[in-house]
């Protein structure tokens, strides 16, 4: 064989020699039974048709490539943003470890996060003894000042009920009394990550608000001029919250950030283990219902939570993931007009110097047609900056957006000229944005790590904004709020425009007079 | 060093300028260059209009002989095209250091020339020299002398280093250059009555591949165009031509008229930028190479492709009209004529009001009236500051200009167009003009620019930065050009 142990190949290599190549050959020839080459071709240029984009657009069952994940993840998320909180999820083990390694590829960072094993024998009698032992081993081992319980679809098929088997566990001395269990159903057969943020973050609010499982009295508001911040489930956290409390700190607003993941997701490689870090106080989740404002950055993931703390006697607003301009300054001049404090000089600066680089660079996205996907008010928020970048974001796809989501989307394309082609398509997977790409042509795809098959196949140049991200690193550590935010947005989407023109110019004695110094 | 002098005078004395006819003996003598004001912005040096004149060449090594500075920053920063080698774009520079200038970099810029010789195999070499050298006496003439005796090959000495005098002195020096050391050097396989020079044209961004296909129909042949997308050997056999089209104007003038006395090879001033402007030089060129021996039906063909092609242009700006009519444009232009580009944007229903005519002839400045009326706007020398100051009020809706004024504009809040050699779309031709066209109405109605007009928008009246700005002159921003 072609590997040789004084100079072994890697995988960059090695099925590249003419050994392979051959036995590969042998094997399709002799042993595959394939498909003449003629009729794979012929198949894979009848895929690109309209044809079978009506085929592809009727499909009723089959998810293909959806852009989505399910509730625990968004759960597991909002856990590790408080203090000292341990994730706890109720429900099979297997799916925790996904939970572990989907966020560890995106961030970069370990991410704690426990499960209560249910085996099948759980899923006969029920998973109370699994949660019996599990909060009693957790809480032993692993010291947490709070655990957050989530579910996966095991233990909601089965029905467990975890206000009652908390209240069960602490009775037999699982954890302390006093010591807090929050907890959020989110199964993964309703909704998305997006749903399951909500829920885990209403199940926090609701714990520390309304009397902890009717343990303690309910907290009596007493306003103060306080706002709280919620993010939503955003993969650029880290670089967000940090951005926000810089922006919050320049304005002198009293703030809460209920769910902090900036730390925790960005430990200092100094020697120390950092098991938890960061996170909101959980003194402060309390004190938080005396704020005088709730605001979401994303309306899609906090539609329950909100409705919670406007119960409780909350101004509360939604944005959608406000990114550029026009998102930037809606945003800054509601937390001034909430917070009754001006948006200093320094802020305005930035927000000229980012109208200042949008100018500088607007003929080079100036008409360009864009697909985007991704979570509901990220694409919004992308769509919005695009529209006001002067460019078409013609196909817009939320595997887990829904009629509300479509309906938003297309005002928002209804107050653009540069909106008048463009379509939402709530509910579809990446194998629609397939289809979409091949009939309906455009110059970008901005989506997350996944679009990388559709940029193979479909030629579109993917410009990776969302979530995961996993064959780039450190991303997430850039903000994409604040002018600061708009101002990296807008870097991502022209670095691609220039390395695309490269690409494109760059054959030595063909294209290659092109292949320009000064883009 | 007088050698060089000479050069300069000669240069000065330059009989078909415009400018030179109206000026007194003694004015004459005292040169074009304007002494420039210290600590006042400014633009390019000699160096930088000698090695921009030349760079075009596209098979020629352009070694600069001096510190790394010249060439390090100049590397690559023209927008012109090629259509064969990409050598052109290969950055060779002696990078002198201190040893050279203590002890002469002579032998070190020898060994260059030899190295590239080795490594390259270029046509020719173009070596050129830059303040450092000159100033501790480097003799680049004999080096490039001894240097293509030894190899056997063109190694051409541009003599023009940044300290004598401005970009525009630059580019005609590097015209001198070539008429002592290219122009005649060779002659052509064959020739025919169709055969023209293309004097003082770059092929920036592509454009005169929009024009030649029209040069081709006709079946008129570019022998040579000095210097975009052009070979060495073409430059020195272009003394065959029968006729030649001087593009800019100022830049290269002195090859165009001594051509025309040394070769005989009649000369007119024309541009390809605005429909108007182009059927006129294609009719021109005709017209002398009918003069100089071709068929009188040439004529014929040109005016059946003049108005095909009119035709065409128009139909295609026509779509424009209804979204640019009314639309203020301010022009400041550098080599690109003004008056060329006035005609093309008032035919698509655009209103002038202003244009620089900082680098135009008096005959260019006639023509701007016949064209926009007596009371054209037409400004000298705009300073950033009047620029900004003519954006802001509002007197204007978008300016067209060189890259180095675009941040005016900007920070003015103001659409701008990148008229100069730094854009990235070719406006040369009946094509080129309808793309001009068509790029002024993106840039007019790009959503960015309501958004830099608008305050923030949680400003209250009196605050904003535009007011602040307009109320202290004095921080007003400032570029070369």
């Amino acid at each position: 064989m072609t590997q040789d142990a004084d100079k072994v190949l890697d995988h960059f290599e090695l099925f590249r020699g003419a050994e392979y190549k051959e036995m590969f050959a042998n094997k399709r020839a002799n042993f595959e039974n394939t498909h003449p080459d003629a009729e794979v071709d012929r198949v894979r240029e009848w895929a690109k048709t309209k044809e079978y984009q009506e085929k592809n657009f009727a499909r009723e069952a089959l998810v293909v490539n959806p852009a989505k994940a399910c509730q625990p993840l968004g759960a597991v998320f909002v856990a590790v943003g408080f203090e000292g909180t341990l994730p706890f999820v109720h429900g099979s083990q297997g799916c925790v470890a996904y939970y572990r390694s989907h966020f560890s590829r995106h961030f970069k960072e370990p991410t704690s996060c426990v499960s209560s094993s249910m085996t099948e024998d759980a899923a006969v009698f029920g998973g109370l003894n699994n949660m019996v032992d599990g909060l009693a081993n957790a809480y032993s081992m692993y010291k947490p000042k709070m655990i957050a319980v989530s579910t996966t679809c095991m233990a909601e098929v089965i029905g467990d009920d975890l206000n009652a088997f908390i209240k069960t566990a602490k009775e037999k001395g699982s954890v302390p009394a006093e010591f807090d269990v929050t907890f959020a159903h989110t199964p993964a057969f309703v909704g998305s990550h997006v749903t399951g943020y909500d829920n885990a973050m209403k199940g926090v609010i609701e714990h520390f608000w309304d009397g902890k499982a009717g343990t303690v009295p309910k907290l009596e508001r007493a306003e103060n001029g306080s706002i709280n911040f919620i993010g939503g489930f955003d993969g650029y956290t880290v670089g967000n919250i940090r951005e926000v409390k810089r922006i919050f700190d320049l304005m002198q607003v009293e703030y809460t950030i209920i769910g902090d993941n900036s730390d925790v997701w960005d430990t200092p490689t100094d020697g120390e283990f950092r098991m938890y870090d960061g996170g909101t106080k959980l003194n402060d989740v309390a004190n938080a219902v005396n704020a005088k404002a709730t605001i979401s950055m994303q309306q899609f993931c906090t539609e329950k939570t909100l409705e919670l703390v406007r119960n409780h006697g909350h101004e509360v607003l939604a944005f959608n993931h406000p990114v550029g301009v026009a998102g930037t300054d809606h945003f800054l001049m509601e937390v001034s007009r909430l917070s009754g404090k001006p948006i200093p000089a320094e802020l305005e600066k930035e927000r000229g110097r980012l109208v200042d680089a949008i100018a500088d660079s607007n003929a080079h996205i100036h008409g360009k047609k864009f697909a985007i996907y991704g979570d509901p008010d990220l694409t919004y928020g992308l769509a919005a900056f695009l529209l006001e970048l002067g460019a078409e974001p013609v196909h817009v796809l939320a595997t887990n957006g829904n009629k509300a989501w479509a309906a938003k989307m297309q005002a928002l394309f209804d107050s653009s000229p540069f909106g008048a082609n463009c379509k939402a398509y709530p509910g579809k997977d990446l194998w629609h944005m397939r289809s979409l790409l091949f009939t309906e042509p455009v110059d970008y795809l901005i989506g997350n790590t996944y679009g990388k098959y559709l940029e193979r196949d479909t030629g579109t140049p993917l410009i990776r904004i969302g979530f995961p991200i996993f064959d780039r690193h450190h991303h997430h550590r850039r903000p994409v709020w604040g002018y600061q935010g708009g101002m990296n947005l807008l870097i991502t989407i022209l670095d691609k425009i220039f390395d695309t023109m490269d690409a494109k110019t760059n054959v030595a004695g063909q294209t290659d007079y092109s292949y320009d110094i000064i883009r | 060093m007088t050698s060089l002098n000479a050069k300069i005078q000669e240069v000065f004395n330059e009989p078909a300028c415009g400018v030179n006819h109206n000026k007194t003996e003694k004015e004459r003598k005292k040169g074009c260059t304007k002494q420039l004001q210290p600590g006042g912005a400014a633009g390019g040096c000699a160096f930088d209009g000698a090695k921009i004149a030349l760079q075009p060449f596209t098979d020629v090594a352009h070694l600069v002989h001096g510190p790394i500075a010249c060439e390090g920053n100049s590397w690559d920063n023209r927008g012109s095209k090629s259509s064969g080698s990409a050598l052109w774009r290969m950055s060779f520079t002696t990078d002198m250091n201190e040893t050279d200038i203590v002890f002469g970099g002579e032998k070190r810029l020898y060994k260059a020339i030899k190295e590239i010789g080795e490594k390259y195999d270029p046509a020719a070499i173009f070596v050129y020299q830059t303040c450092v050298p000159a100033m501790i006496g480097d003799d680049i003439n004999a080096v490039c002398k001894a240097a293509a005796k030894k190899f056997g090959r063109p190694v051409i000495p541009v003599n023009s280093p940044g300290f004598v005098g401005q970009k525009n002195l630059g580019n005609k020096l590097a015209g001198e250059a070539l008429l002592d050391h290219v122009i005649g050097t060779a002659e052509p396989e064959y020739t025919t009555p169709y055969d023209i020079n293309i004097i003082g044209e770059y092929n920036l961004s592509g454009e005169l591949w929009q024009v030649k296909p029209l040069l081709d129909e006709l079946g008129i042949r570019i022998l040579s165009c000095i210097s975009g997308d052009g070979k060495y050997l073409e430059a020195a056999y272009s003394h065959r031509a029968k006729a030649a089209m001087m593009v800019c104007s100022r830049a290269m003038i002195n090859v165009a008229s001594k051509m025309e006395k040394r070769y005989n090879i009649p000369f007119f001033e024309g541009s390809f930028y605005g429909i108007g402007d182009t059927s006129d030089s294609l009719r021109e060129i005709s017209r002398l190479l009918i003069s100089r021996g071709a068929p009188d039906k040439l004529m014929f063909h040109t005016e059946a492709l003049v108005a095909r092609e009119e035709q065409k242009a128009f139909a295609a700006i026509e779509q424009f009209k209804v979204q640019l009519a009314g639309k203020r444009v301010l022009l400041i232009t550098g080599g690109v004529k003004s008056w060329s580009v006035v005609a093309a944007l008032q035919e698509a229903g655009l209103e002038i009001v202003g244009t620089s005519v900082k680098k135009s002839t008096k005959e260019d400045k006639e023509r701007i009236k016949q064209i926009m009326g007596e009371d054209a706007h037409m400004i000298d020398d705009m300073t950033p500051r009047e620029m900004y100051k003519m954006l802001r009020e509002a007197r204007a809706d978008i300016m067209l200009s060189g890259g180095r004024s675009q941040f005016v504009a900007l920070k003015a809040a103001m659409p701008w167009l990148d008229i100069n050699q730094e854009r990235h779309h070719a406006y040369m031709g009946y094509v080129g003009m309808v793309d001009l066209v068509r790029q002024i109405e993106k840039s007019l109605y790009n959503p960015i620019w309501e958004q830099v007009r608008q305050p923030a928008p949680w400003d209250v009246n009196g605050e904003s930065w535009q007011k602040k700005a307009q109320a202290a002159p004095a921080a007003l921003p400032l570029a070369a050009e």
